[in-house]
């Protein structure tokens, strides 16, 4: 949950900095330890997977690149397996396979081609997309999907027509040893690598920026005199309100479900409420278990999605869905917030939804008869169904759900959407 | 358990409230020295445990001021040259219920209860004597705590545990009385099933009646607030509520968070029963959202919080009320009263 993440702070912060000095096993395992323990979770899984997977590309030995590939793959799943609640890891792992694939097939390009073209390829890919997608080829997995069959297409990549397309993934292998991408050049290895690392660079420059560029949006969509519900403010949301506190004047009410625990004294949004008063909006916590009663007043519902499912299903806090549906028996819009990189290419997740967690500060455990029989279920992560949300606020700017599919196609390769459904191997 | 507040003058106290819900009125602790001097000291007790939440559900609020009631009117003396059918009313009954609504707003059904009190001395002559008026009003004191309480409470949980099969799984909310004696005479009837709680975590309730019901053997879920909210309704076959009152179009006004359970299970196409005595309709008043009638949780009144105690229900997301009249949708029952 958003308020206790602060807290957690301190891991990802350890992790991040103990990178450099640990053996590349070591760190693959302090991870997966903070994972499962829970003190990495939520935005921050997003960017710890990426400077992993950098260390990954940066200290393992491989001389091509289905080897690093099949690395990439196994570190992902590994990590992907210990936080299953966290689809966010597969989101980063599929970016970085997506980016590895362009890369090496951007290079074999140019082998082909000449390396005076390669270079052209490569500042024309880097410059265009940029400014909205960081990521160095968004435009390259479309094509796959016009070709019947890819494996055949490698002649083509002489081709006038594909000089103009700029980047060539028909010919982007199916990970195999077979394909010919393992022909790549071992002297291509520390270009590539450095390529990747480039890459892998810009995902965690998309992942820092996300939160700003979402709220940069916050003036075309809070109006003055606007009341807005704020479930379980995350990082993302409060800045998303404090920009727009500096040119609107609204009244913001923080919703959760819980009474503050009484062990923390203070106000969890003490600070965001400093803020917001500061630019004369007016904070008002809602101490309630049910949402119903306060949506008549209620002009807009926000809160951050932990990822964006393909159906365009939210993963959320627990008690998000509460107040989706609150907003929808009102016909209240509610606008998801959440950076590109949450957009998962898959089907949302039974189990995933119904998480429980510690249910410890609910009932006394000292209670032990009673305890004992009661099945105790702590919901801490929860599904909204796509037709409960009306705007999906990115960085690329608001969306509907019908745009997520092209969104999903411009940031990950088909195969690799079903990365998660690989083993992990050792 | 409410801590007593730190008692400040009125306006202080409501000085924290935000503008949008400054209309809503709130319980507040009158010291007993500031009470009116006419006040009997029994109704001094109860409304300083309205005030602290102490006694608190609608039900008992109702008996509990019937049951001061009948001791002022034992205690009445009708002053000289006047009449008890003249004098009890405006001198002695007023300010019993205005220091009453001072406490805390009274629920609908002590508006109810108190009007039928007052046609009765009403219908007394002018010169009945008094003995045999206050005979009359202490009857009708009994015999309405035994109709529309006590026997009201007994035909609807024994209606509504006839609902209740074998293997069903019932959603309730917090603990109500009429729901939890369902549950139990269901039980006593040989029915086997499961019982999910999705509880109030500002009232806990929830957690007493999961003691209660785990000791005559049911298997009890146990939510601790609403995040489990869609798994809880998907499991439900039905959903079982109390509620404070049902307002003249089928509304109902209950406990915050009874609108969000009903409109999830509705949602999932679960059937929603609310179980309610008739003393609970209010005839005059409509509600279709939850500002118009309400009560601020003194309790979460502070300067960084905010709670309205009731939500309110619409009657499309209700599939049912089961009285101890009859049974209906929302709105029928009201119409037959």
């Amino acid at each position: 949950m958003a308020p206790s993440q602060a807290s957690y702070a301190p891991s990802l912060g350890k992790l991040l900095k103990s990178l450099n000095g640990q053996t590349l096993e070591a760190s693959i395992e302090s991870f997966i330890y903070l994972l499962k323990r829970r003190q990495i979770k939520g935005d921050d899984c997003a960017d710890a997977t990426a400077h992993l997977l950098r260390q990954v590309i940066a200290k393992s030995k491989w001389s091509d690149v289905d080897q690093l590939l099949t690395r990439v793959q196994n570190v992902g799943s590994r990590l992907a397996q210990a936080a299953p609640h966290e689809p966010i890891i597969g989101n980063i792992v599929r970016r970085v396979m997506g980016l590895i694939r362009d890369e090496a097939s951007e290079d074999r390009n140019a082998d082909d081609l000449g390396s005076e073209t390669a270079s052209d390829i490569q500042s024309l890919s880097m410059n265009a997309p940029r400014p909205q997608h960081p990521k160095p080829a968004p435009i390259a997995s479309r094509p796959q999907t016009l070709t019947t069959m890819p494996s055949f297409h490698v002649s083509k990549a002489k081709s006038m027509f594909n000089l103009l397309s700029v980047v060539d993934t028909l010919d982007s292998p199916v990970t195999g040893a077979s394909t010919p991408m393992s022909q790549a050049q071992p002297t291509s290895v520390s270009a590539l690598r450095s390529e990747v690392l480039d890459g892998i660079n810009e995902i965690m420059d998309e992942i820092s920026q996300a939160d700003d560029q979402i709220a940069s949006f916050a003036e075309v969509q809070i109006q003055p005199g606007d009341f807005v519900l704020a479930y379980l403010p995350s990082r993302t949301v409060e800045r998303f309100l404090v920009k727009a506190s500096a040119r609107r004047r609204f009244t913001v009410f923080i919703a959760s479900l819980d009474p503050p625990q009484a062990s923390s004294s203070t106000d969890p949004y003490a600070a965001l409420r400093k803020k917001l008063n500061a630019g004369g909006v007016k904070m008002i916590s809602i101490a309630s278990n049910g949402l119903m009663a306060y949506m008549s007043r209620v002009n807009k519902v926000i809160f951050s999605a932990k990822a964006v499912y393909q159906n365009g299903g939210l993963l959320v806090d627990s008690g998000a869905s509460v107040a989706a549906q609150a907003a929808h028996a009102y016909s209240k819009p509610v606008i998801a917030l959440g950076g590109v990189f949450k957009f998962c290419p898959e089907d949302p997740s039974d189990e995933i939804a119904g998480e429980t967690g510690d249910s410890s500060s609910y009932v006394s455990y000292a209670d032990g008869s009673k305890v004992d029989a009661l099945e105790v279920e702590n919901t801490v992560a929860d599904y909204v169904p796509p037709e409960l949300v009306d705007v999906y606020l990115t960085n690329l700017g608001p969306q509907t759900r019908h745009h997520l599919a092209s969104i999903m196609a411009d940031h990950y390769k088909p195969e690799d959407v079903g990365f998660s459904l690989i083993p992990g191997e050792v | 358990g409410r801590r007593p507040s730190i008692l400040v003058v009125e306006k202080d106290v409501r000085s924290g409230i935000p503008e949008c819900f400054s209309h809503i009125p709130m319980a507040k602790r009158i010291p007993t020295a500031h009470a009116h001097k006419d006040v009997h000291p029994a109704v001094l007790v109860i409304g300083q445990q309205m005030a602290t939440f102490a006694i608190k559900d609608s039900i008992a609020r109702l008996e509990a001021t019937l049951l001061a009631f009948r001791k002022v009117i034992e205690s009445y003396e009708t002053p000289k040259g006047n009449s008890l059918s003249r004098h009890f009313v405006p001198h002695v009954l007023n300010p019993q219920i205005e220091y009453l609504t001072e406490c805390r707003p009274m629920c609908y059904s002590m508006g109810n209860a108190i009007r039928l009190l007052k046609a009765k001395v009403n219908d007394f002559d002018i010169d009945t004597p008094e003995e045999e008026a206050k005979e009359g009003l202490l009857e009708t004191i009994d015999l309405f705590i035994n109709e529309r309480i006590t026997l009201a409470e007994f035909v609807i949980a024994r209606n509504a545990a006839k609902q209740i099969n074998d293997g069903d799984v019932i959603l309730t909310y917090g603990r109500h009385r009429l729901v939890e004696k369902t549950f139990l005479l269901a039980r006593e009837n040989g029915r086997v099933f499961d019982v999910s709680i999705i509880d109030d975590p500002y009232d806990r309730g929830g957690q007493e009646l999961a003691r209660s019901l785990q000791q005559v053997g049911i298997r009890v879920f146990y939510s601790p607030n609403l995040g489990g909210l869609r798994a809880n309704v998907e499991r439900a076959t039905n959903v079982l509520l109390g509620t404070e009152a049902i307002f003249a179009n089928g509304s109902l006004h209950a406990a915050a968070g009874t609108a969000d359970i009903a409109v999830a299970a509705t949602n999932a196409s679960k059937k929603v029963i609310v179980l309610c005595e008739t003393i609970n309709f209010d005839r005059e008043r409509v509600s279709v959202d939850a500002l118009t009638y309400n009560e601020i949780d003194p309790e979460q009144n502070t300067s960084d919080s905010f709670r309205l105690l009731f939500d309110t229900t619409r009657d499309k997301y209700i599939t049912g009320v089961i009285t101890e009249f009859e049974s209906g949708t929302g709105n029928s029952p009201a119409q037959a009263i």
